[in-house]
C-alpha cells in the first residue's frame, strides 16, 4: 500500500505542510511506501536559500532534506506550479522529479492524502 | 437492493470546531455510517481538529457544543477516539500523563478522548477498510 | 479503480481546479461544505457529481438544480464509501 502525502500550501504562513510531512515521515517510520508530492503553491517548499530564523521557525528545506533519509520514496513537483512561481526543477533546494498531474498520476498510489 | 457487507472506517478530523464545518460533518457521517451497519473503527483528530477534544470548549448557550456532542456519541458507540499528539501539546490540549511530564498548571482533554501518536493514524491505514479525512474549510 | 473525490473547499480555492484535474472518467465527484457554492458557481466546468442535500439547503442553493447534479444526504454518502474502494478527500 503506497501512500501519496500532498502539500499544497505555502511554506511559513501555516503549519499545515509541517504536519503532513510528520505524517509522511510517521509512514516511512514504519516501512509504509511514501512518496511526496508538492502541489500548486506547495512547490514553494522546494525554493533554494529559505532563511526563517527571523521568524524564529526551523526552515522547512532543513526538515526536507531528512525526507529520503528517513525512508520517504520520492520527493515529486508539480510541473505547471513550478513554471507559475518561476522555479526550475534543476535549482530546487532538494532534487524533486517534475509531474503532470493527470488523473492517472494519482491513480498509481493506493491512497492521497491532503491536509 | 442487496447491501454490500459491512466496512470499517477511520475518519480523520483535521479542521477544528468553530473555525470549519469538519467536525459537525464528520459526527454525520459517523451517524450514517453506523445506520448503514458498518463498524467507526476510531476517530483520529490532527492539526487544528484536536481543539475538538479541548473539555474547556464553552459556546455560548444557543449554540451546539461540538465536544459534549462527539463525547457523548462516542461513550455512546463505544468508539476509540484518539487526538494525535504532538497536535494536540503544541496547541495546548493536554491529560493528565502529558500535564505531569510537562509540569503545566492543568489537563483539559474531554472523555473518552485519548492522546496517542501517529502510529495510530499509521495503523487505520493499513487495517480500516476506508479512511476519510474531514478537512479545514480553507 | 474508480475513485470517489470529496471536496468540502469553495470553487474559487485552488484546490478546486485541482481536483477537477485528478478526475478520471469512472471517478465520482461528491461536493460537501463550502463546495456546494459550484452548483452556482459562473462559468465552472462542473462535471456530473453529487452535493450534499444539508449543506446546499443551508446556503439556498436547494432551487438551484443544475443538470447532472444529484441530491444525497449523508446515507447517500455512505453508500458512495461503499461502492468505492479508493476515496480522496479534497
Amino acid at each position: 500500500m503506497h501512500t501519496l502525502i500532498v502539500i499544497d500550501r505555502l511554506p511559513y504562513g501555516d503549519w499545515h505542510g509541517r504536519e503532513a510531512l510528520d505524517m509522511a515521515f510517521s509512514l516511512a517510520a514504519f516501512d509504509r511506501p511514501v512518496t511526496l508530492l508538492f502541489r500548486g503553491a506547495g512547490v514553494n517548499w522546494l525554493r533554494p536559500g529559505q532563511s526563517a530564523d527571523q521568524l524564529s521557525q526551523k526552515s522547512v528545506e532543513r526538515n526536507l532534506s531528512a525526507a529520503t533519509i528517513f525512508g520517504v520514496s520520492a520527493l515529486l513537483a508539480d510541473k505547471a506550479a513550478l513554471r507559475q512561481y518561476r522555479l526550475s526543477s534543476d535549482q530546487l533546494s532538494q532534487s524533486a522529479s517534475e509531474t503532470d498531474l493527470t488523473p492517472a498520476f494519482y491513480k498509481q498510489f493506493d491512497a492521497v492524502v491532503v491536509l | 437492493m442487496t447491501r454490500s457487507p459491512a466496512l470499517s472506517y477511520t475518519l480523520v478530523i483535521s479542521g477544528a470546531p468553530y473555525t470549519s464545518q469538519a467536525p459537525q460533518s464528520a459526527l454525520a457521517f459517523a451517524k450514517a455510517l453506523i445506520s448503514g451497519g458498518h463498524k467507526l473503527d476510531r476517530v483520529f483528530l490532527y492539526g487544528d481538529g484536536v481543539y475538538l477534544a479541548s473539555s474547556l470548549v464553552t459556546p455560548p448557550s444557543d449554540e451546539v457544543n461540538w465536544t459534549q456532542l462527539w463525547s457523548e456519541f462516542l461513550m455512546q458507540t463505544r468508539t476509540p477516539a484518539v487526538a494525535c499528539i504532538a497536535s494536540a501539546l503544541r496547541r495546548g490540549i493536554l491529560d493528565s500523563a502529558e500535564q505531569t511530564r510537562y509540569e503545566q498548571p492543568a489537563s483539559n482533554i474531554a472523555e473518552p478522548f485519548e492522546m496517542a501518536g501517529l502510529g495510530d493514524w499509521v495503523e487505520a491505514t493499513m487495517t480500516s477498510s476506508r479512511i476519510l479525512y474531514f478537512l479545514p474549510t480553507d | 479503480m474508480p475513485t470517489l473525490h470529496i471536496i468540502n473547499k469553495a470553487p474559487d480555492h485552488p484546490r478546486f481546479p485541482a481536483c477537477l484535474r485528478a478526475l478520471a472518467e469512472d471517478d465520482t465527484l461528491v461536493l460537501i461544505e463550502n463546495a456546494v457554492m459550484a452548483l452556482v458557481f459562473e462559468s465552472l466546468p462542473l462535471p456530473p457529481c453529487y452535493a450534499l442535500r444539508a449543506d446546499v439547503n443551508a446556503r439556498a442553493l436547494s432551487e438551484s438544480s443544475v443538470t447532472g447534479v444529484k441530491m444525497i444526504g449523508y446515507a447517500g454518502l455512505v453508500v458512495l464509501t461503499e461502492t468505492h474502494q479508493r476515496v480522496m478527500n479534497w
